[in-house]
C-alpha cells in the first residue's frame, strides 16, 4: 500500500514538473559574454526579457569565444537543426553570410513594432537591414576611433590632446622625450586595424572609405597607399616599444601605470580601467583620433532569430523586442559599460565619460557621420585578411612589407569581386 | 571418426562467430568516428562551401591548387615540420635527461617526480594563460628575471615578434610536456635489470659509459613510445598555440591545425579548411606510418619469440 501511494506520488509529482513545463517555453539566448561587466549586462537583459514574457523562460547560454567560436557553435546547431531561440551576433557581413545561406529569420514584424527607423540612427540601420529587410537588433555599440589619455602624464608635460596629425606627432615627440611610450597599441588582427581607420579616413574620406568597404576602391591605389604611409609616419612612428607582444588589457595596463601616454582603443577599455580603480576624471580622458572629430565610427553587437520551430521563432522575437525596449538597452549599457544603439535611452543614464561617447555619437548621427567598422563592412575573408595585414605593417613598416601588404589585400580584393562577394552598404 | 570432424567444424565456426561478433561494435565505432568523418571530409575539400548554406557548390580539386600557391599555406607546413623536428628532440631529450639524473637516487626523488610531472596535468588553456603572463614583454616573468640577473639585453618580445614567437611558444611547451617524456623514461630506467648494470660497474664501466652501453639502449621501448606520441603531438598541435597567440602575429606562429580553423570558422570557408585538414593527413600519415609499420614489425618479432 505504501509502494503504491510512492509510486502515485511520484507520478503525480512528475505530472506537476511537465505540467510547469508545458505552460512555459524554455529558449536558449546565446551569447558570449562570459564573465564581469559583460556577464552583469547579459543577465540584466535576460532579467528584462523574462520579467516582460512570463510564458517564455529565457535561459543565457555562453559560448565562451568571440563571435569566431559562435559561428562554429551554431553551425553545429544547425545541422541538428537545434539552433537557439535567439543569439549574439555582429553586424553587416556577418549577419549577410547568414541571411544568404538561409539561416536567418526576418525581424520587419519586430522591427515595425518597435519603430525600428525612429529609434536607430541611419548608419546604425545601415548593418541591421540586408537588402533592406531587418535581420539584427541592436543591443550593444562601442565606439573605435578614440584616444585615451592619462591625464596625469599630460597635466605633468603641458600637453592638450591633438587635433590634427601633426599636433600627434609632437604630442608623441614630447612624450617620448619624458621617457615615456608614446601611443600604446596590442597584437591581434584587430587593434591595429581600427587604429588605422583615423589615417584611412583622412585620406579618403568617408565616401572613399565606403568605397573600399563596397570594393570599389582597390588596395593598390595610390590612396590607400598613401593612408598606409600616414599611419606609418603617424600612429606606427609612435607606438610603444613591444607593443605587439601585449594583450589589449596588458596596454591597458600601461596606460593606468603611466609606462604608455595615449592608447587607440574601444570604448569597452573604459570599462576595465575602471574596474582597476583608473577613473575617468581623475586619471584618463579621451579625444577623437585626428581626422575623425566629427565621426563615430563603431563596433556593435545585435541578436539575430535563427530560422527554427514556429515556437522557438515566436520566442526569439519576443526576446528581440524586449531587446529593443528603452529599459533593457539601460539595462544593459549602464551594467556593461556601453553605449545604447538606441536615440531613446535618455543620455543622463551615462556616467561620465559614457556620456561624452554618447554625445560623440548623437552629434555624428546628426551630420550623418556614423561609420560601421570597415572589418565587417567587408566581405569576411577580405575583412581578416586586412586586420591580418595592417599588424603585419605596424611590426614591420618597411617599403617591402608595404608592397607585401598591398598586393596580398589586392588579391583578396579580386577574388571577392570574383565571387561577387562585395555588398553595398 | 566422421562425427569428430563436423563438431570441429561447428566449434570452429561458432568460435570464428564469436570472434567476428566482438569486432562488430570495435569496427562500427572505427567507421563511424575514424573513417565517415575522413571521407566526408575529402567530401568537403571539392566542395565551395561556407559552412552556414544548406547547398554546396562541387569545385573538384580547386581548393588543394589554391592552397598550393599560397605562401601562407606553406609557412604553416614549415612550422608544422618545425615543431615535428622540436618535439622529436626538446621534451625527449630534456625527459631522458631529468630521468637519468633521478634516478640516480637523489635525496627527494619523489617530490623532485612530482614537480617534473605537474605541468603536464595542467589543461593547454591554462598553459597558454599562465604564458601570456610569463612572456609579457615589459614586466612579465621572464623579462623581469633578466633584467634582475643583468641579462635585460637578452628579453625579447617574446610572443610579438615574428621572428621569435615560435621559439617562444617552443619554451612554453618544453615546460609543459617533459614531465611526460620524463615519467616514461623514469618508469622505464626502474624496469631495466640491476643485474646489468651491476655486471657492467663489474667490469670497470663508467657512469656515462653504463648510461649510453647498457641503460639506453634497454630504453628503447620507452624512447619509441615517446617518440611516437611526440610526432603525433607535432602534427595535431592546435589548442597551445591557438589559446596563446591565436596563430600571430600576423600569421607567423600558425600551424595548419591552426589555419584549418581560422579559414573554416573565421573566413566561412569549410572547402578549403577540409582540403588543408587532408593536406595534413598526408603529412601526419608521411611522419607517423613509418613509426607504426617499425611497430607492428616489432610487435611480429616479439610475438615469433
Amino acid at each position: 500500500m505504501w509502494k503504491v501511494g510512492s509510486i502515485a506520488l511520484g507520478v503525480a509529482m512528475l505530472a506537476g514538473v511537465g505540467g510547469a513545463y508545458a505552460q512555459s517555453t524554455t529558449a536558449e539566448v546565446w551569447n558570449y559574454y562570459a564573465a564581469g561587466s559583460e556577464l552583469a549586462g547579459m543577465t540584466a537583459l535576460i532579467d528584462q526579457a523574462n520579467a516582460a514574457n512570463p510564458d517564455t523562460k529565457f535561459v543565457s547560454k555562453v559560448i565562451p569565444g568571440n563571435v569566431v567560436e559562435m559561428r562554429r557553435q551554431l553551425q553545429t546547431a544547425f545541422i541538428g537543426n537545434k539552433p537557439p531561440a535567439a543569439y549574439q551576433t555582429s553586424m553587416a557581413s556577418e549577419l549577410k553570410t547568414f541571411v544568404d545561406g538561409g539561416r536567418l529569420h526576418p525581424l520587419t514584424d519586430v522591427w515595425a513594432k518597435i519603430d525600428g527607423d525612429k529609434i536607430f540612427p541611419e548608419g546604425i540601420q545601415r548593418v541591421a537591414k540586408i537588402n533592406g529587410v531587418p535581420y539584427g537588433l541592436p543591443f550593444d555599440l562601442a565606439e573605435i576611433n578614440n584616444i585615451f589619455y592619462n591625464k596625469a602624464i599630460f597635466a605633468k608635460l603641458g600637453l592638450t590632446p591633438p587635433t590634427d596629425w601633426d599636433g600627434f606627432v609632437k604630442t608623441c615627440d614630447a612624450l617620448r622625450t619624458a621617457g615615456i611610450e608614446p601611443l600604446g597599441d596590442a597584437g591581434g588582427p584587430f587593434w591595429s586595424l581600427y587604429n588605422f581607420y583615423a589615417p584611412l579616413i583622412s585620406t579618403v574620406g568617408t565616401d572613399g572609405y565606403y568605397k573600399i568597404a563596397r570594393g570599389e576602391l582597390a588596395f593598390d591605389s595610390p590612396e590607400f597607399r598613401k593612408a598606409l604611409e600616414l599611419y606609418r609616419d603617424t600612429e606606427v612612428k609612435c607606438y610603444a616599444k613591444n607593443w605587439s607582444g601585449k594583450s589589449w588589457t596588458q596596454t591597458a595596463d600601461d596606460l593606468i601605470n603611466g609606462k604608455v601616454g595615449m592608447y587607440g582603443m574601444g570604448v569597452w577599455v573604459a570599462g576595465y580601467m575602471k574596474q582597476a580603480g583608473f577613473k575617468p576624471d581623475t586619471g584618463y580622458d579621451t579625444f577623437p583620433a585626428p581626422g575623425t572629430g566629427d565621426k563615430a565610427i563603431f563596433q556593435m553587437d545585435l541578436f539575430a532569430v535563427p530560422e527554427g520551430t514556429p515556437e522557438m521563432i515566436k520566442a526569439g522575437e519576443e526576446f528581440v523586442t524586449t531587446v529593443a525596449s528603452a529599459k533593457a538597452q539601460e539595462a544593459f549599457a549602464t551594467n556593461k559599460g556601453s553605449i545604447s544603439p538606441s536615440t531613446e535611452v535618455d543620455p543622463s543614464v551615462y556616467d561620465v565619460d559614457f556620456a561624452k561617447f554618447a554625445t560623440q555619437l548623437a552629434t555624428a548621427s546628426k551630420a550623418n557621420a556614423v561609420l560601421p567598422n570597415l572589418f565587417f563592412l567587408l566581405p569576411t575573408d577580405v575583412g581578416t585578411e586586412l586586420g591580418n595585414q595592417i599588424e603585419k605593417f605596424a611590426i614591420d613598416p618597411s617599403d617591402a612589407t608595404e608592397h607585401d601588404v598591398i598586393s596580398t589585400l589586392e588579391a583578396a580584393r579580386q577574388k571577392a569581386m570574383a565571387d561577387n562577394a562585395y555588398t553595398s552598404w | 571418426m566422421t562425427s569428430v570432424a563436423p563438431a570441429r567444424r561447428r566449434f570452429y565456426f561458432s568460435q570464428r562467430a564469436v570472434h567476428l561478433l566482438f569486432l562488430v561494435l570495435p569496427v562500427l565505432l572505427f567507421v563511424t568516428f575514424f573513417i565517415y568523418p575522413i571521407i566526408s571530409t575529402f567530401y568537403l575539400s571539392l566542395q565551395d562551401w561556407d559552412g552556414i548554406s544548406k547547398s554546396m557548390k562541387f569545385i573538384g580539386m580547386a581548393n588543394y591548387v589554391e592552397l598550393l600557391h599560397e605562401p601562407r599555406f606553406f609557412h604553416a607546413v614549415l612550422n608544422n615540420v618545425t615543431w615535428l623536428i622540436f618535439l622529436l628532440l626538446g621534451p625527449t631529450g630534456l625527459g631522458l635527461l631529468l630521468a637519468a639524473i633521478l634516478d640516480r637516487g637523489l635525496r627527494g626523488e619523489r617530490v623532485f617526480r612530482i614537480v617534473y610531472f605537474l605541468p603536464f596535468t595542467i589543461p593547454a588553456v591554462a598553459v597558454a594563460a599562465i604564458w601570456r603572463w610569463v612572456y609579457e614583454p615589459t614586466s612579465g616573468l621572464l623579462t623581469t628575471v633578466l633584467n634582475v640577473v643583468g641579462l635585460g639585453s637578452l628579453a625579447q618580445n617574446w610572443l610579438g615578434d615574428p621572428h621569435v614567437v615560435n621559439f617562444a611558444l617552443m619554451g612554453a611547451v618544453m615546460w609543459w610536456m617533459t614531465g611526460f617524456s620524463f615519467l616514461v623514461f623514469f618508469a622505464g630506467l626502474r624496469n631495466i635489470p640491476v643485474e646489468c648494470i651491476e655486471a657492467a660497474r663489474i667490469e670497470g664501466a663508467t657512469p656515462w659509459q653504463i648510461f649510453w652501453k647498457v641503460s639506453f639502449p634497454l630504453l628503447w621501448p620507452s624512447t619509441i613510445v615517446v617518440l611516437g606520441i611526440s610526432a603525433v603531438d607535432a602534427m595535431r598541435l592546435f589548442d597551445v598555440v591557438w589559446a596563446t597567440t591565436n596563430g600571430g602575429p600576423a600569421y607567423a606562429s600558425e600551424v595548419l591545425a591552426t589555419q584549418m580553423y581560422d579559414v573554416a570558422f573565421g573566413r566561412f570557408d569549410m572547402g578549403r579548411a577540409s582540403a588543408i585538414s587532408v593536406y595534413l593527413l598526408i603529412l601526419a600519415g608521411a611522419v607517423i606510418m613509418p613509426y607504426l609499420y617499425y611497430m607492428s614489425l616489432r610487435v611480429q618479432a616479439s610475438e615469433a619469440e
